[in-house]
């Protein structure tokens, strides 16, 4: 697959290596000519095109048309907008990623029709809360606009599902234990896994069930951390 | 009096805001305090210190109310961005915006959107001082 990524910060070039490894043909646009030279040097088989990735001439330059997806990577929101906007008015490319810098400017990557604003912040500061553990239930991943929901919940002493094993546990429909982590072991439950106070279970729930799960896991009501979605 | 919209407080919002503001109702936006501040006690408007890229800020500002909005940042695409969101999401009817490369004017004129372009306007009142 054909990848053009514009900027060449820390995230557009890890990435460039990445689906450089992956056999994927690169090609990575930046501004900063002089970076662009070394880039050039230690770069294997990477097309490195040095110019300002929002005028169309230096998207021409780096065969737009012909990627399947555009990437881009600046620090600027207003940039990565125009330069995924051209891309797809212009040019034609079909799917367009982009990083968000700041999350108040998602609506106006929405309004763009940026196919996938990434929004590093709000990622990372979910990955931050869930290793700081703020709460013990915690929402990993939504799917399918968050009807279906991956959730983290841990089993504190005075669980109703504490030493019992999973055949004597009665789950809401539609929801259904995925593993447990106990210590470093990762177990996928049968019938007979024994759940201890103090493991973490990763479950998977519809979206409207979700609250029957938790209460029925740790006995309390509360509702799972949400993210920005 | 029309309700009347300027994002960026630059030479050309300044000498908007203060112009408009004698006549009509004039609300600007600007990232940077020290600019807003320069429009000094003669302007007779709204100032708000805050980022026009954020879809609250344009609310807070009226944009739904607004019968002109003028994007006079220096930042070509900022000023591009916001005025297609403005005229899609908000459906304000004239929308005014500066685009300094002539390359990106071209690209975007077919939107319905006002663009200007200093060194065309510059070029044009040359043009008119040989005739």
């Amino acid at each position: 697959m054909y990848i053009v990524i514009a900027g060449a910060g820390r995230l557009g070039l890890v990435l460039a290596k990445k689906l450089k490894e992956d056999d994927h043909s690169v090609c990575l646009i930046d501004k900063n000519e002089s970076l662009c030279n070394r880039l050039a040097g230690e770069l294997k088989g990477i097309m490195i095109i040095a110019g300002d990735a929002t005028y169309p001439q230096v998207l021409s330059q780096a065969k737009i048309e012909k990627a399947a997806v555009c990437v881009s990577a600046a620090s600027s929101d207003e940039d990565n907008i125009i330069i995924c906007h051209l891309a797809k008015e212009l040019f034609g490319v079909k799917r367009t990623v982009a990083r968000v810098n700041d999350p108040k400017h998602i609506p106006l990557y929405k309004y763009m029709e940026i196919d996938n604003p990434v929004d590093s912040t709000s990622i990372i500061a979910r990955i931050v809360e869930e290793e700081a553990s703020f709460t013990d239930v915690m929402s990993l991943l939504s799917i399918k606009k968050g009807r279906l929901s991956i959730v983290r919940v841990d089993i504190p002493e005075d669980a109703p599902v504490a030493n019992k094993s999973l055949k004597d546990i009665s789950l809401p429909p539609n929801s259904v234990l995925v593993s447990v982590i106990r210590g470093p072991d990762i177990i996928i439950p049968y019938g007979s896994t024994e759940i201890l106070p103090g493991d973490e279970i990763i479950a998977a729930t519809l979206i409207d069930v979700e609250k029957d799960l938790i209460k029925a896991l740790i006995g309390k009501n509360i509702g799972a951390a949400k993210d920005n979605h | 009096m029309k309700y009347i919209l300027i994002v960026g407080c630059g030479k050309s919002g300044k000498g908007l805001g203060l112009e408009l503001s004698k006549t009509e109702n004039v609300v600007v936006v600007d990232r940077s305090l020290r600019s807003l501040d320069s429009l000094g006690d003669d302007f007779n408007g709204k100032k708000i210190w805050a980022d026009a890229m954020d879809t609250n800020t344009l609310e807070q500002a009226g944009v739904k109310e607004a019968d002109v909005v003028f994007l006079l940042t220096g930042n070509d695409n900022l000023n591009l961005v916001v005025s297609k969101v403005v005229k899609r999401k908000y459906g304000v009817k004239k929308v005014v915006l500066q685009v300094n490369d002539i390359a990106k004017e071209k690209i975007f004129k077919e939107e319905g959107l006002n663009i200007i372009n200093r060194t065309n306007l510059i070029v044009e009142v040359l043009n008119k001082c040989i005739s």
